[in-house]
């Protein structure tokens, strides 16, 4: 798409200023949560468990929070396998533009894609917390 | 010496004054501070110093950074000791001379005298040469412009057009995420100034972060949590491309280094978290570790690289360090930039 043809075409707003400052308020909004983020820190900092003791293994051990919808899936699927779907998940989400190629012209495919994302995410958060409660 | 615009005499002695009376200002401006620093009183007994703001645990710092030995920067060792301050009178009675006073007193005293000479300098030159004083800035981008000829590739980026259907707000995410991996930067060099990546100093080096540093709690807090908004974000500027269908042709190197970029963030998650060496940290490690050793043909291989052995030590850790601070950011900028390129030169894509 050439430069002329979308200044020409479209309804476009320039970088300078106008898109920056744009940029510019999100990263203020952002210092602003993070100092927030801060002050709260102050008053209730994230602090730390027990020193680590390689030989008193705790009662309940859990990996940070975006890999506890993957332990809780290998407490059900044997190792393996457990171990084999999100390394292919992976692989298949890399891949997908070469997976998906169609040409679209019609808004169903992005419907489509929506409730995939929205199905696969409600497994997926669904997953994390019942790794996390339990 | 510049040539000599004035047409008369008396424009031309007016010009010799002007000369004359900046370098009678910087003259005396090198005259005001070195005598400021040659009547510098010398470091204040620590015991007698407290004020009101410092909390307990903070003195502690203090106390021991006046008490080491510090070098004999005035003259007061040579010359007799002053009967006041010479500063006293904009100071309230009492206030510590700590670190900072000398260079604030530098700081406003030159910035001040800078600023006088630089307005004489203009004055006299706006009289002499009768035109209008050409700004700073403008002087500046010339002399960059004569040398480098950076003003059409500037223009070009600068006015690069955005289209008015990228504005919606889910365009943002990806900016965000990549703002969010500055804030952990920044925030993780302050951390790093004071984190000793060794399982018998990590655990206490964190206490004396959270406890013992200036807002080391804040900066603390603020690497966590980003840590997670960083992941969050990235997830959901990955859900927004993939629901708008923006990783098709031409854009499919695009997406995969953007995925690329979603695996070097989990990485990031995974070798920060073992650093505070807590029993949460080392057995989440084990875990994981453990998991990552199932997998067939290499399994073994990578259980071994992780943990430098075959099981988590203090070599694990020492590699974690070096992953998450060297390695994984230098590939994270790597492709970063690569991705913000291609976002650059293929421009948006056009919704239907």
């Amino acid at each position: 798409m050439s430069h002329e043809q979308l200044e020409n075409n479209e309804e476009t707003i320039p970088f300078f200023p106008d898109q920056f400052m744009r940029e510019f308020r999100v990263v203020i909004g952002i210092v602003v949560i993070a100092v927030i983020i801060g002050v709260l820190g102050m008053i209730n900092p994230v602090g730390l468990e027990d020193p680590a003791d390689p030989f008193n293994t705790p009662a309940h051990v859990k990996p940070e929070w975006y890999f506890l919808g993957l332990y809780q899936l290998l407490k059900f699927v044997p190792k393996t396998t457990g171990v084999l779907i999100p390394i292919f998940g992976v692989v298949i989400l890399a891949l997908w533009p070469f997976i998906d190629r169609k040409k679209e012209t019609s808004h169903k495919p992005m419907k489509v894609r929506a409730l995939i994302v929205a199905i696969g995410m409600l497994i997926l958060i669904a997953l994390t917390i019942w790794g996390g409660v339990s | 010496m510049r040539k000599q615009l004035g047409r008369s005499p008396i424009r031309r002695s007016l010009q010799k004054v002007f000369l004359f009376s900046f370098l009678l200002t910087t003259i005396l401006l090198a005259s005001l501070t070195i005598h400021v620093l040659a009547n510098q009183s010398p470091p204040q007994n620590p015991l007698s110093v407290s004020t009101s703001a410092d909390t307990p645990s903070l003195t502690s710092i203090e106390t021991i950074l006046r008490s080491s030995v510090q070098p004999q920067r005035s003259l007061s060792a040579t010359l007799p000791p002053p009967k006041q301050d010479p500063c006293l009178h904009c100071h309230i009675t009492g206030e510590n001379k700590n670190l900072w006073t000398p260079l604030a007193r530098w700081a406003i005293f030159g910035t001040m005298g800078l600023i006088f000479a630089f307005g004489m300098y203009r004055t006299g030159s706006v009289i002499l040469n009768r035109k209008t004083w050409k700004p700073l800035t403008n002087r500046t981008f010339e002399w960059v412009d004569e040398r480098y000829e950076i003003s059409e590739p500037l223009s070009k980026v600068l006015k690069k057009p955005v289209p008015k259907y990228a504005l919606r707000w889910f365009y943002c995410l990806g900016g965000i995420t990549a703002f969010l991996f500055v804030v952990q930067g920044v925030t993780g060099i302050m951390l790093a100034f004071y984190y000793k990546p060794t399982p018998e100093a990590a655990y206490a080096s964190i206490q004396f972060i959270e406890t013992q540093v200036r807002f080391g709690a804040a900066i603390r807090a603020i690497h966590h949590w980003a840590a997670n908004g960083m992941i969050v974000m990235c997830t959901a500027h990955m859900l927004r491309v993939f629901i708008m269908g923006a990783y098709k042709n031409p854009r499919e190197m695009n997406w995969v280094s953007g995925v690329l970029l979603l695996i070097l963030t989990l990485a990031f998650g995974f070798t920060g978290y073992l650093l505070p060496w807590d029993q949460r940290a080392f057995w989440a490690t084990t875990v994981g570790s453990e998991i990552a050793g199932s997998v067939p043909i290499i399994g073994n291989l990578a259980l071994v690289f992780l943990r430098v052995g075959w099981n988590v030590t203090g070599e694990t850790l020492s590699r974690f360090y070096a992953l998450h601070v060297m390695i994984i950011p230098l590939l994270t900028v790597g492709f970063m930039f690569a991705h913000f390129l291609m976002v650059r030169r293929q421009g948006v894509m056009r919704p239907l």
